[in-house]
């Protein structure tokens, strides 16, 4: 098993692998919360407007949250290069459930239950540029892999990557600020729309200009 | 065969007339009526409405709750009512003196509860000035005074808080360390941080419209609580959480009549409550975890 000695020899990776395994207990008890099937509880006791009167609000909301926990299983494995190098099949079958799960699931609900965003204009549409942008990235990765452009694919998963994991920054943020300022609940709601996923772009931006090749890799 | 209809329409309308009054008044039985230096019996009877302050307490913090004293019954000298004060409703018999051209009242609560206790009133025209002592002395409050004004209770749906009232909850402190650097030196500070409710509680009436998700959304719990509560309040319920007794103990509208309001609730005001103790339970769970 070398890719494991070099794993626990890549103390970032390390790093990474134990802070994701514990916001993705996080993220799956919250998803937990929502079985068995239940059209009123959790964040559906505030959504009873659109659950009793947009016949499909109800469906879409419970394939985004059952397909999205799938989604960041991606954050474990895809992004290792010893384990790519070591385990081909394993990064293209978890990538293709990525993909899969992304483009016909995750993506299009989130834009769906976006349009019904709570906190007014400013968030759906932080929510809608959100799955667009996410299902484009995501795209243009799997075909650039098709299209044997791995840097491309790298970088452009990165980006879907990045947006992947505002789940986990928004619900981050929105701790902090309660946190620190006691904002009421929409005015949070209206900034962690768009403070969950701008950053995470940023920064992935930054990463993928200032460091092409080393941390990308060792990341 | 004219006479004879003009005669039952008259009995009906008298029927119709004595009716209603006696139903309202059955509870208010006055024997005989005797005027002394201008007060009269009568006039003792109804609700009296006031601050009862804790005079002698074992743990000296001020204290104070609106009581509310209903005299219902006065029969010769022997007095019947009730108390009602922090969500305790009590029954009290006790004894009316004339003395010095005044009406003194000796009141006594069963002694049942751990609360109760013994009231002494003199009635001084508008007002009913005393003290109230109770008969278990191993609890916190052993005295209190109190000067009362007639008031009757009447549900108002349109009564509301207002922005003249203090909205800041003082009995749910959160303690937070602070740090601070006093010339050069890092202290500690330990701040206590009280919540406030917003506008809201004063422009949204949850007795008169129905409210919608949309309104309560952007609302704090406290925001919430005080909404739902408002409710309680118009109906003349006693708190018995010192959390609601702050915001309506100090308004005027506010007369504790009862600690069980529930059958008095319109249908609107059972739905209202509902709505609200939903989203008062997802800020409680939710509002700073994470999660939405």
């Amino acid at each position: 098993m070398a890719f494991l000695r070099k794993l626990t020899r890549n103390y970032w990776y390390l790093a990474w692998l134990l802070a994701f395994l514990f916001l993705f207990f996080l993220m799956l008890r919250i998803t937990l919360k929502y079985f068995p099937f239940n059209s009123d509880v959790a964040f559906l006791q505030i959504k009873q407007t659109e659950v009793n009167n947009v016949s499909f609000y109800l469906p879409t909301f419970y394939v985004h949250v059952y397909s999205s926990i799938l989604v960041l299983v991606a954050g474990f494995t895809q992004f290792n290069n010893s384990l790519l190098k070591s385990y081909r099949n394993l990064h293209r079958v978890l990538g293709y459930l990525y993909v899969i799960v992304v483009l016909f699931f995750s993506a299009p609900s989130g834009l769906v239950i976006g349009l019904f965003a709570n906190g007014g204009l400013s968030s759906k549409v932080a929510f809608v540029i959100l799955a667009i942008l996410w299902f484009v990235f995501t795209l243009n990765a799997t075909l650039s892999a098709k299209g044997r452009d791995f840097k491309r694919h790298r970088e452009f998963m990165l980006r879907s990557f990045a947006l992947a994991f505002s789940a986990v920054t928004l619900r981050l943020w929105k701790v902090i600020l309660v946190y620190l300022f006691q904002p009421a609940p929409m005015d949070v709601y209206q900034i962690i729309a768009w403070l969950g996923w701008v950053p995470n772009l940023l920064f992935v931006e930054w990463l993928i200009k200032n460091n092409t090749n080393k941390k990308i890799q060792t990341l | 065969m004219k006479k004879l209809l003009i005669s039952i329409v008259a009995v009906a309308a008298f029927y119709a007339c004595t009716s209603k009054p006696v139903e309202k008044n059955t509870e208010n039985v006055v024997e005989d009526t005797i005027a002394v230096s201008g007060l009269s019996r009568d006039s003792l009877l109804g609700s009296w409405v006031g601050n009862f302050t804790a005079s002698e307490s074992k743990d000296n913090i001020e204290s104070s709750n609106k009581i509310t004293l209903i005299i219902k019954n006065i029969q010769k000298d022997v007095v019947t009512g009730r108390s009602i004060v922090a969500g305790n409703d009590r029954p009290f018999y006790g004894k009316l003196i004339e003395k010095d051209g005044e009406f003194h009242l000796t009141l006594e609560e069963p002694g049942d509860d751990k609360y109760d206790g013994k009231f002494d009133i003199i009635f001084k025209g508008d007002l009913f000035e005393g003290s109230w002592e109770s008969f278990n002395k191993n609890i916190n409050v052993t005295k209190r005074n109190f000067k009362l004004t007639k008031k009757a209770f009447v549900y108002d749906a349109t009564a509301m808080l207002t922005d003249k009232d203090d909205l800041t909850d003082w009995h749910n402190e959160k303690l937070k360390k602070d740090t601070a650097t006093v010339d050069g030196k890092v202290e500690v500070y330990e701040n206590q941080y009280y919540r406030s409710a917003s506008d809201a509680v004063y422009k949204i009436n949850s007795s008169m419209q129905e409210l919608k998700e949309s309104d309560l959304k952007n609302l704090r719990k406290l925001d919430l609580q005080i909404l739902r509560n408002t409710i309680f309040a118009r109906h003349g319920y006693s708190f018995k959480k010192e959390t609601y007794r702050q915001f309506f103990d100090y308004v005027d509208w506010y007369v504790p009549i009862s600690n069980n309001v529930e059958k008095e609730l319109t249908s609107l005001e059972k739905k209202n409550i509902k709505l609200l103790e939903k989203f008062e339970k997802y800020a409680e769970d939710n509002y700073d975890t994470f999660g939405r």
